[in-house]
């Protein structure tokens, strides 16, 4: 099976620690201790799944990234990130990284990541529809699955206006576990829900992860929908 | 000999009056009495001649005109020849007798009038060839010049005429004629001694006053009256400005100021004055000129004297005068037995070496003329002790001075407690600014070590909850790296913690290189992040200098701050040519250790440089920068007798150089 992954860190100790954790999960592991030195392990390995630091001495993890999303745009970037610095994640968000963690990294958080950056691998490999509509009784929903990009623009209009004709009183917007978003998409919703708001639509959100919620917060979007943990929370809501 | 000694010592030890008179009288008396010897002998030598001329005059007579009678042998013609010239008007009285004796001694005639004496015949013969003969004989106990003189016819002597001076009738007009002289002389020295009297009072007279004035004003009375002639009405130094200005100086009073070139003295003085009149009434005008440039002088002298006592005594910062030999306190004002804690009785005399044991040499410095310019001496920050030995931080200042005849130092103490705790507040505020600035990268830096230690815990954990068991290897790997991540955490708090704490008050023997790494434990790794290269060039075995390792981390990360500023300004972190980095170099130096901290930043320009060092100065904008960081450096590094010296060109970077004194 290809599990490769390929983990960037100038610092050794974390490095040793990576490899012993993410050999547990069953991956096969490719180091790297700089930017550089990373460029050319993803180039010759071509790994499912990088994750990269942010601050690296010499070549950022930013800048790691920018150059892998230019030899593969598709590739899943996972950043690594200090406690709580949101500014940078969302940065690296708009560089089209797919998914970010907090330094020091938790065993849940990183095998939640790993787990969205496989089901997405999964998802673009099958084609599948990555935004669905469903009608249940008082909402519809549209389940978003993926990652929320530019090119994700015409099928979540398509969406809206399906979950539209429904006529239900409200429209919940779920994300999936393994949804992500990068700048582009964030910048979409932000708009669609704008629209939604003048057109006096009551819509809101559920199912999103930890880390995407604290990225809507940042962004702004928390102000425009109420979030929910679930889809019933969301229907119980009056 | 020793009898004249005598008299001199005795002459000597009497007043100048009596010396005067006395020397008048002996002088005048022995005038008299040399006048009189010679008077008496000329006037009785000569009277006594005279009279015997007489008598001569009246035995030629008679022997000129007795010849005839003789030869005629008319004894009776004679015989009243000689009585009409011994009777002749006052002649009776001067003559005793006359008698013609002829050439064989008969007595032809005389005028006795008792029988004739015989002894009498020839008791004066006139001896051949002479004209005359004179002779004091006794005639019936009366003493008579005999004048014989012979009667001549011719060439032939036929008689002798005998003339009698009667001696008492002589004696008696010599005693009469010395009666009058010696009246005369009396008469003269009764005068002298009257008028010698009154000279010596005139003269004693201002100089017993002078005396009595000089006594008087010994016993500090500068209240009596000082004409010794008539009250000069028009003398008014009271009047004379300078007497009311102490500041304006006056030649008549002050000799010492003609040097300074400055005198001045008035067109029409009213103070100095000489009147004409003999040596007498100019001394005491002298006299009176020198009492009132006294008085002038002890007023000024007060004044002066109460001017420094109520400086000594209301100054603010306490002042001793501190005796060279044994520092004994010989004086201390107000304020020092305010802020020491003593009584004054417990100050005064007491070892000024209880307070201050940092004066003990600064006589000998200042003895010796090596203090400097001012001769002064100055202790920046010195232990002083209150009483009951509480310590506290001051400045001193000493100073030689002459006090009471002896060599003394003036030791002026300033108590910097408030200041050094408003600077220990500033550098620790600024210390806490900096760490503010730095809690990013100390957070990246903490977060670091948390990262490993929390990967491998959650290794342990997923192997527990999957109920697999970690291999041997893998199990150690992960409590070897924990427990080093964990020691590396701990050393970065330590260091944050020594950085973050107060400074001692108290210096020790450091070597220079400990806070740097101390500093570098902090900075090091976040400068990497930033694309910045350390170049280390650490010395070994640097002589120890003394200082506190807690400022001296401060100096080297205020150095260390600016100079990733200055390279931030001069390129960006990502541009990967630019020049990014900072040398450290330790090594030592002639008396002490050198830092160089250079840097390939922007560099600062001339003018900005010497401008660098003062507070509040900054070239950054507004909000980044209090401009306090190098005025900060600057003084912790002078506080430890260090030196900071600054090399920078613009574009290519700076290098600051320290240099610290090693201790001994």
């Amino acid at each position: 099976m290809e599990r490769k992954i390929l983990v960037i860190d100038d610092e050794q100790p974390t490095l040793n620690m990576f490899r012993l954790l993410l050999a547990a999960y069953g991956y096969e592991i490719i180091t790297a201790a700089n930017g550089a030195e990373g460029l050319e392990a993803f180039e010759r390995e071509r790994p499912g799944v990088v994750l990269t630091d942010i601050k690296m001495p010499v070549m950022d993890g930013i800048e790691v990234l920018k150059r892998i999303k230019e030899i593969d745009p598709h590739a899943e970037v996972i950043v690594i990130t200090g406690h709580g610095d949101m500014d940078l994640a969302i940065r690296a968000l708009n560089l089209d990284a797919t998914d970010f963690i907090n330094k020091p990294v938790q065993r849940v958080a990183l095998s939640q990541a790993l787990k969205r950056a496989e089901e997405r691998i999964a998802i673009a490999k099958s084609k599948a529809e990555e935004i669905s509509v469903e009608d249940v009784d008082g909402a519809a929903i549209l389940t978003i699955r993926g990652s929320v990009t530019a090119r994700s623009e015409p099928f979540l209009a398509r969406a809206m206006e399906r979950a539209r004709e429904l006529e239900r009183p409200r429209i919940i917007l779920h994300f999936d576990e393994s949804a992500s978003t990068n700048g582009a998409g964030l910048a979409l919703l932000t708009q669609l829900l704008l629209e939604a708001r003048e057109r006096g639509e009551r819509v809101c959100i559920a199912g999103l992860s930890e880390n995407f919620r604290k990225v809507f917060e940042i962004v702004g979007i928390a102000k425009l929908v109420v979030i929910y943990e679930s889809d019933a929370a969301a229907l119980a809501a009056p | 000999m020793s009898y004249f000694k005598d008299s001199l010592k005795r002459y000597g030890s009497l007043s100048l009056k009596n010396k005067i008179f006395s020397s008048i009288l002996v002088v005048v008396l022995l005038i008299s009495v040399a006048i009189a010897f010679v008077a008496r002998w000329i006037l009785v030598s000569s009277l006594t001649a005279e009279l015997e001329m007489r008598g001569s005059a009246v035995a030629h007579s008679i022997a000129e005109r007795g010849g005839t009678f003789m030869l005629d042998k008319d004894y009776p013609q004679l015989l009243s020849l000689i009585f009409d010239e011994a009777r002749l008007h006052e002649r009776k009285h001067l003559i005793s007798y006359i008698f013609i004796t002829d050439q064989g001694g008969e007595v032809l005639a005389h005028t006795l009038t008792r029988p004739f004496p015989s002894e009498l015949r020839l008791a004066n013969q006139v001896p051949q060839n002479e004209n005359r003969s004179l002779r004091l004989v006794n005639v019936e106990s009366e003493s008579i010049h005999d004048i014989a003189v012979p009667i001549k016819e011719g060439l032939y002597r036929i008689g002798t005429v005998h003339v009698g001076l009667s001696k008492s009738h002589i004696d008696s007009l010599i005693s009469k004629l010395r009666l009058t002289f010696l009246g005369f002389i009396s008469a003269i020295i009764g005068i002298i001694f009257f008028l010698s009297n009154r000279i010596t009072q005139y003269i004693t007279r201002p100089i017993s006053k002078l005396t009595r004035i000089s006594d008087e004003l010994s016993r500090g009375n500068f209240d009596i009256s000082l004409d010794f002639q008539e009250d000069d009405q028009n003398w008014r130094p009271t009047e004379c400005p300078a007497y009311v200005n102490t500041e304006m100086p006056c030649w008549h009073f002050d000799q010492s100021a003609r040097q300074a070139a400055t005198h001045r003295t008035c067109k029409n003085c009213v103070f100095y004055r000489k009147r004409s009149g003999d040596e007498v009434v100019q001394l005491g005008d002298s006299f009176r000129n020198m009492v009132w440039s006294i008085k002038l002088y002890r007023r000024r002298l007060r004044e002066s004297e109460e001017k420094y006592r109520s400086l000594f005594d209301s100054g603010p910062d306490p002042v001793f005068v501190v005796d060279c030999e044994n520092f004994h306190i010989a004086d201390a004002n107000p304020r020092a037995q305010e802020l020491y804690g003593y009584e004054k009785e417990e100050l005064l005399g007491m070892s000024y070496l209880a307070l201050g044991p940092e004066n003990r040499s600064d006589c000998l410095i200042t003895y010796e003329g090596r203090g400097g310019g001012t001769g002064c001496l100055y202790h920046p920050k010195v232990l002083h002790y209150k009483k009951g030995t509480k310590p506290f931080y001051v400045n001193v200042h000493a100073c030689p001075i002459s006090y009471k005849g002896r060599h003394a130092i003036i030791i002026a103490v300033t108590d910097i407690t408030e200041m050094i705790e408003k600077d220990a507040q500033v550098i620790q505020a600024g210390k806490m600014k900096s760490l503010g600035e730095m809690s990013a990268g100390i957070a990246h830096e903490l977060n670091q070590p948390l990262n490993a230690i929390k990967m491998g815990s959650e290794f342990l954990a997923l192997m527990e909850e999957q109920g697999r068991t970690a291999s041997p290897e893998q199990f150690h790997q992960v409590v070897v790296e924990i427990s080093a991540q964990v020691d590396r955490a701990a050393e970065i708090i330590n260091t944050l913690r020594a950085f973050g704490r107060k400074a001692e008050m108290l210096k020790e023997r450091i070597d220079v290189n400990k806070p740097i790494g101390s500093v570098l434990t902090i900075v090091r790794r976040q400068f990497e992040l930033d694309n910045i290269r350390f170049n280390l060039d650490l010395g070994q075995n640097l002589p120890p200098i003394l200082a506190q390792d807690n400022r001296l981390q401060q100096v080297f990360f205020n150095l260390l701050t600016n100079a990733r500023d200055a390279i931030n300004d001069a390129s960006q972190a990502s541009d990967m040519d630019a020049r990014r980095s900072i040398g450290i170099r330790t090594s030592a130096e002639a008396g002490g250790v050198g830092v160089d901290i250079s840097d390939t930043g922007v560099g600062i320009p001339d003018d900005v440089l010497d401008k660098i060092f003062e507070p509040f100065f900054t070239t950054k904008e507004t909000g980044q920068g209090m401009g306090l960081g190098l005025a900060i450096t600057y003084g912790i590094v002078r506080d430890y007798g260090g030196q900071i010296r600054i090399d920078s060109e613009p574009g290519r970077g700076t290098t600051f150089h320290l240099f610290f004194p090693q201790t001994h």
